[in-house]
C-alpha cells in the first residue's frame, strides 16, 4: 500500500492544476493517469485558446500542457502514468494496477479529475471501419501524426466538431460537410467562420441516416430534419466520404464517484449525471473532491480553475495555506464566474448554481433553466449563429468595425467577432490600446479606429482568427487585405492566388504582397494580398493550394 | 497516411523505427507509437472481425475506452491497439471473433 | 419503421432486441443488460450505456434523470479484468 496526503486521479488540465496548487501549498501529492502521457485532452488541442490573457489565452493547448507539466514537476508532484485507477473504496482508498500488480493507494484527500467521455450516435453502418469519434480523429492526427481519412463528414457543429474539422484541414484532409441536427450551430461563430472560409459547408437541421460500405465507409446519406428532429422524406443526400466523425457531446466520466457512493444530480446542461459538490469542490463524501469535466462539461479554462480550487481546498483542509486560502480561493472563484458570463456561459453558471444548491440539501426546484435571456442574446446576431458567416449589414453595425471614413483613410484593423464569448487577447496584443473589451470579458471587442495604425499585431493574437487588415489606399486600383492563414504550404510573395470570400467561394484573383511568420506570431502566419478594390469587404482568405 | 509536415506541429521528427509483423507481413513502425497508428500509416483499416455478425471493425474512440480496436498481439487476444505501444518484432494479427490464445510454448 | 441498427457495439445487440427486452419487462439498464447482454461487453457499457438509456426513457416514459447508470462495480477499466484473473502476460 502506498500512502499520500492527496491523490489526484486524472492528469488533464483539471487534475494537473489541482496537483500543482496542492503541492505548492506544501502537501504531498500523487497524480495518477491511465494514459502514457499526462495532459488529458490538452495535447490534442493545437489551436490557440480563448479566455483571458492572464490565464493562457492565445496560447495553444499543447503549450499550456507543457507549462503545466513543468509546473507540476517544479512543485514536487509525484506522477504515475499508465496507471488506470480501477476502483475507489470509500473516500480514501484507490485501487490501481502498477507494475502488473493490483495495488492500493491510501490518501487523506482524493480529487477526481477524470474528465469526460464522448457521446455515441447510432445509425445503420456506424460500426463500419471509418466511423469514429471526433476525439479519435484528433488523437490520431495531432498526437500520433496519422490522418484517419481523406474525405470526412463531421456530425455535430459544437465547438469540438468545428475545431476538429479545422484541424482535419490543417492535417491535409478534406471535410466534405459539417452537419448539425439543431437549426443553428452550437459552437462559437469564429470557429465556424474559419472552416467556412476554407469552403466547408455547414448544414444545419441535418442528421446522418446511414453510413454505407462493405469493408469500410464509402459514402454516407444525410437527411434534413424538421423542428421535431424528424427526417424529412425526399431530402436525403448521398455524400462520398471515407470517414464519419461523431462530435455529439460529452458525458462526465464519473464511474469512480458512483463506486464511492457520492451524491449525484442529473443536469442536462452539464452533460448528464454529475457528482454534487460544494463551493470547495468537495462532494457529499468528506475528503472526496471533483474538478473539471467530471463536474459538468465546460472548457479547459474552467477545468483548470476548478482544479486550482479543489487543490487549494484539499490542501487547506489538511492544514496548509491557513489565512491565505480564503483569498486565493476567492480569486479563483471570481475567474470562474467571469468565464461563465455571456450567452454561452450563462446556462452553465445556472446549472452550476443548481448543483451547489442541491448539494446544500436545499433541493432546488426542478424548474427548467431559463434560457430565454440567452436566446435573445443569440438572436441579436442570428445569421452569425446559423452558419458562422457574417453578413455585411451585421458587420457594419459591429463595434469592431471601422467607419467607412476611417477605412478610406488607410490601413486599419477589421474585427469580425460578434458573439459574447469569454475571450480578450486582442486587447493585450494592441500596442496602441485601440481595442477594448469592457466591463466583462464576454463583452464584444470595441475598436477605436482612430488609434489603430494597422500594425497588424492583433491578427495572430486572436484565437478566433477573426481580425483582418484592410488598406483601401494600397494603390489606385487595388486594396490590400491581410488575414491569418494556418495551412501548408504558405503562398509565396508575388504569386497569383485565388481570393475567397467568407464562404470560401473564389471571387477574385489576388497577388501575394507579404507573408509574415515571425516567432512571436506563434505559428499563425499573416498573409497580405492585393485584390481589386471592389472586393475589400468580401475577400477574407485564399483558396488553399492543391485543393479543389 | 502520416502527417509528415504540419502547419502547427512542424515536421515529423525523424525517430527510430522498429519492425513489426501484421498477419505475417513485415511493417515498419515508429518507435513509441501505438500499434494502431502504425497500421493506419500503412493503410490497414481493420483490426478484427466481430463474433456474431462477422463484421469488420477498426478503431472508434482512439483512447482505450471502446475496445473496438482489439487485436491479437504476440499471441494474446483482446489487446487494445490504440493504447499499446509497438515493440521490435511484435507480432500483430487480425482478431477473428473472440480470438484464440497461442500456446506460450508455440 | 426506422432501419434496425446495432446499439451495443461490443455485444452486437440490435436496437430492436433492446426494445423487445423493454417490452418484455426490463425497466433499468441492468434489466436490459441481463436480458440482452447489451452493456456487458469488453468496454463495460462505456460506449452504449447512454444510447440504451435513451431507448429506455423513450419506451417506458421515464425521465432520463430516473435512469441511473448500471451499478458500477470495480474494476471500471477493461484492461483490469485480465490482470485480476492473472492471465495477461
Ligand atoms: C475530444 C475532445 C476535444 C475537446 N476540445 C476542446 C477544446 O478544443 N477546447 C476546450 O477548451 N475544451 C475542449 N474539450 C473539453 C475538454 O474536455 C476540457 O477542455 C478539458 O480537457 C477538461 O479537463 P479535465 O482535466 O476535466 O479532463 P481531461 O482533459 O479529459 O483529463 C482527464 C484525464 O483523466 C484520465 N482518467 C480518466 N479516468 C481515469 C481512471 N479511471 N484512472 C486513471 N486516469 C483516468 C484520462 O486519461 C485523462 O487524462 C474537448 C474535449 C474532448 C473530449
Ligand atoms: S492593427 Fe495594430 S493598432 Fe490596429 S488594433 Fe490591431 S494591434 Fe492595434
Ligand atoms: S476578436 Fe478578440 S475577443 Fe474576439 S475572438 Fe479574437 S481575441 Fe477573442
Ligand atoms: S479505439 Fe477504442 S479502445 Fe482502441
Ligand atoms: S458497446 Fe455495449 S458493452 Fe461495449
Amino acid at each position: 500500500m502506498h500512502e499520500v496526503e492527496i491523490a489526484v486521479v486524472g492528469a488533464g488540465p483539471a487534475g494537473l492544476s489541482a496537483a500543482i496548487e496542492a503541492a505548492r501549498a506544501g502537501a504531498k501529492v500523487l497524480l495518477l493517469d491511465e494514459n502514457r502521457k499526462p495532459g488529458g485532452q490538452l495535447f490534442k488541442q493545437i489551436h490557440k485558446f480563448f479566455g483571458s490573457k492572464a490565464h493562457y489565452a492565445a496560447v495553444r493547448g499543447i503549450d499550456i500542457g507543457c507549462r503545466l507539466l513543468d509546473e507540476a514537476q517544479e512543485s514536487g508532484v509525484e506522477t504515475w502514468l499508465n496507471i488506470p485507477v480501477w476502483g475507489l473504496f470509500g473516500n480514501h482508498t484507490l485501487a490501481v494496477i502498477r507494475d502488473g500488480r493490483a495495488q492500493t493507494v491510501r490518501a487523506k484527500k482524493i480529487i477526481l479529475a477524470t474528465g469526460a467521455s464522448e457521446n455515441a450516435l447510432s445509425f445503420p453502418g456506424w460500426t463500419l471501419p471509418g466511423v469514429m469519434t471526433a476525439g479519435a480523429a484528433q488523437t490520431m492526427m495531432n498526437i500520433h501524426r496519422v490522418l484517419p481519412g481523406q474525405r470526412v463528414l463531421m456530425v455535430g457543429a459544437g465547438n469540438i466538431g468545428l475545431i476538429v474539422s479545422y484541424q482535419l484541414l490543417q492535417a491535409g484532409g478534406e471535410v466534405v460537410a459539417v452537419i448539425e441536427a439543431m437549426d443553428q450551430i452550437g459552437g462559437y461563430a469564429v470557429h465556424a467562420a474559419k472552416i467556412r472560409r476554407a469552403g466547408v459547408p455547414i448544414l444545419v437541421s441535418h442528421t446522418i441516416r446511414e453510413a454505407h460500405g462493405r469493408e469500410q465507409v464509402e459514402a454516407a446519406t444525410i437527411v434534413q430534419v424538421d423542428e421535431q428532429m424528424q427526417p424529412i422524406p425526399g431530402t436525403e443526400r448521398r455524400l462520398g466520404v471515407d470517414t464519419v466523425c461523431l462530435a455529439v457531446g460529452l458525458t462526465p466520466l464519473a464511474e469512480l464517484g458512483w463506486m464511492a457512493g457520492c451524491g449525484f444530480a442529473y443536469i442536462p446542461d452539464l452533460g448528464g449525471f454529475v457528482p454534487l459538490h460544494d463551493e470547495n469542490m468537495e462532494t457529499t463524501l468528506p475528503g472526496l473532491y471533483v474538478a473539471g469535466d467530471i463536474t459538468g462539461i465546460e472548457e479547459a479554462n474552467s477545468a483548470m480553475e476548478e482544479g486550482r480550487l479543489a487543490g487549494l481546498a484539499a490542501a487547506e483542509a489538511l492544514g496548509y495555506l491557513r489565512e491565505e486560502a480564503i483569498s486565493r480561493k476567492a480569486e479563483v472563484r471570481q475567474r470562474l464566474d467571469s468565464l461563465r458570463l455571456g450567452p454561452f456561459g450563462e446556462k452553465r453558471q445556472r446549472a452550476k448554481e443548481r448543483l451547489l444548491g442541491e448539494c446544500r440539501g436545499q433541493l432546488a426546484k426542478q424548474e427548467p433553466p431559463d434560457v430565454s435571456k440567452s436566446c435573445q442574446d443569440l438572436t441579436r446576431s442570428r445569421i452569425t449563429v446559423v452558419t458562422g458567416v457574417l453578413s455585411l449589414e451585421e458587420l457594419a453595425g459591429s463595434p469592431g468595425y471601422p467607419s467607412q471614413e476611417r477605412l478610406r483613410s488607410g490601413k486599419v484593423a477589421v474585427i469580425e467577432c460578434m458573439q459574447q464569448i469569454p475571450c480578450d487577447p486582442c486587447v493585450g496584443a494592441c500596442p496602441r490600446g485601440a481595442i477594448s473589451i469592457a466591463p466583462t470579458i464576454t463583452d464584444l471587442p470595441v475598436l477605436d479606429a482612430e488609434k489603430c495604425n494597422g500594425c497588424g499585431l492583433c491578427l495572430p493574437a486572436c484565437p478566433g482568427l477573426a481580425i483582418f487588415l484592410v488598406d483601401l489606399t494600397f494603390s489606385p486600383t487595388e486594396t490590400l487585405v491581410a488575414f491569418p492563414y494556418e495551412y501548408l504550404p504558405l503562398p509565396k510573395v508575388g504569386t497569383e492566388v485565388e481570393a475567397v470570400d467568407r464562404e470560401g467561394h473564389v471571387v477574385a484573383r489576388g497577388r501575394v504582397v507579404r507573408v509574415q511568420n515571425p516567432p512571436r506570431y506563434d505559428r499563425t502566419p499573416v498573409i497580405s494580398i492585393a485584390i481589386p478594390k471592389e472586393f475589400a469587404q468580401v475577400v477574407r482568405s485564399i483558396k488553399r493550394s492543391g485543393k479543389r | 497516411m502520416r502527417v509528415v509536415d504540419h502547419p502547427i506541429l512542424g515536421k515529423l521528427p525523424e525517430g527510430r523505427t522498429v519492425e513489426i509483423t501484421f498477419d505475417g507481413h513485415p511493417l515498419e513502425a515508429l518507435e513509441g507509437e501505438p500499434i494502431l497508428a502504425a497500421l493506419l500509416a500503412h493503410g490497414i483499416q481493420r483490426c478484427r472481425t466481430t463474433v456474431k455478425r462477422r463484421e469488420p471493425r477498426w478503431f472508434y474512440c482512439g483512447i482505450g475506452r471502446c475496445t473496438d480496436c482489439v487485436m491479437i498481439v504476440n499471441g494474446i487476444p483482446n489487446v487494445r491497439t490504440c493504447v499499446t505501444t509497438v515493440g521490435a518484432g511484435m507480432k500483430i494479427e487480425t482478431q477473428e471473433g473472440l480470438g484464440r490464445w497461442e500456446r506460450a510454448d508455440a | 419503421m426506422i432501419e434496425d441498427k446495432v446499439l451495443c457495439r461490443c455485444e452486437e445487440v440490435l436496437e430492436s432486441e433492446i426494445r423487445e427486452a423493454i417490452q418484455a419487462g426490463a425497466r433499468t439498464l441492468h434489466g436490459v443488460k441481463i436480458r440482452t447482454r447489451a452493456g456487458m461487453g469488453l468496454c463495460q457499457g462505456q460506449t452504449c450505456q447512454r444510447l440504451i438509456a435513451r431507448i429506455l426513457a423513450e419506451e417506458t416514459g421515464q425521465s432520463p434523470a430516473e435512469i441511473l447508470p448500471a451499478t458500477y462495480r470495480p474494476p471500471c477499466r477493461p484492461i483490469n479484468l485480465s490482470f485480476l484473473s492473472g492471465v495477461e502476460g
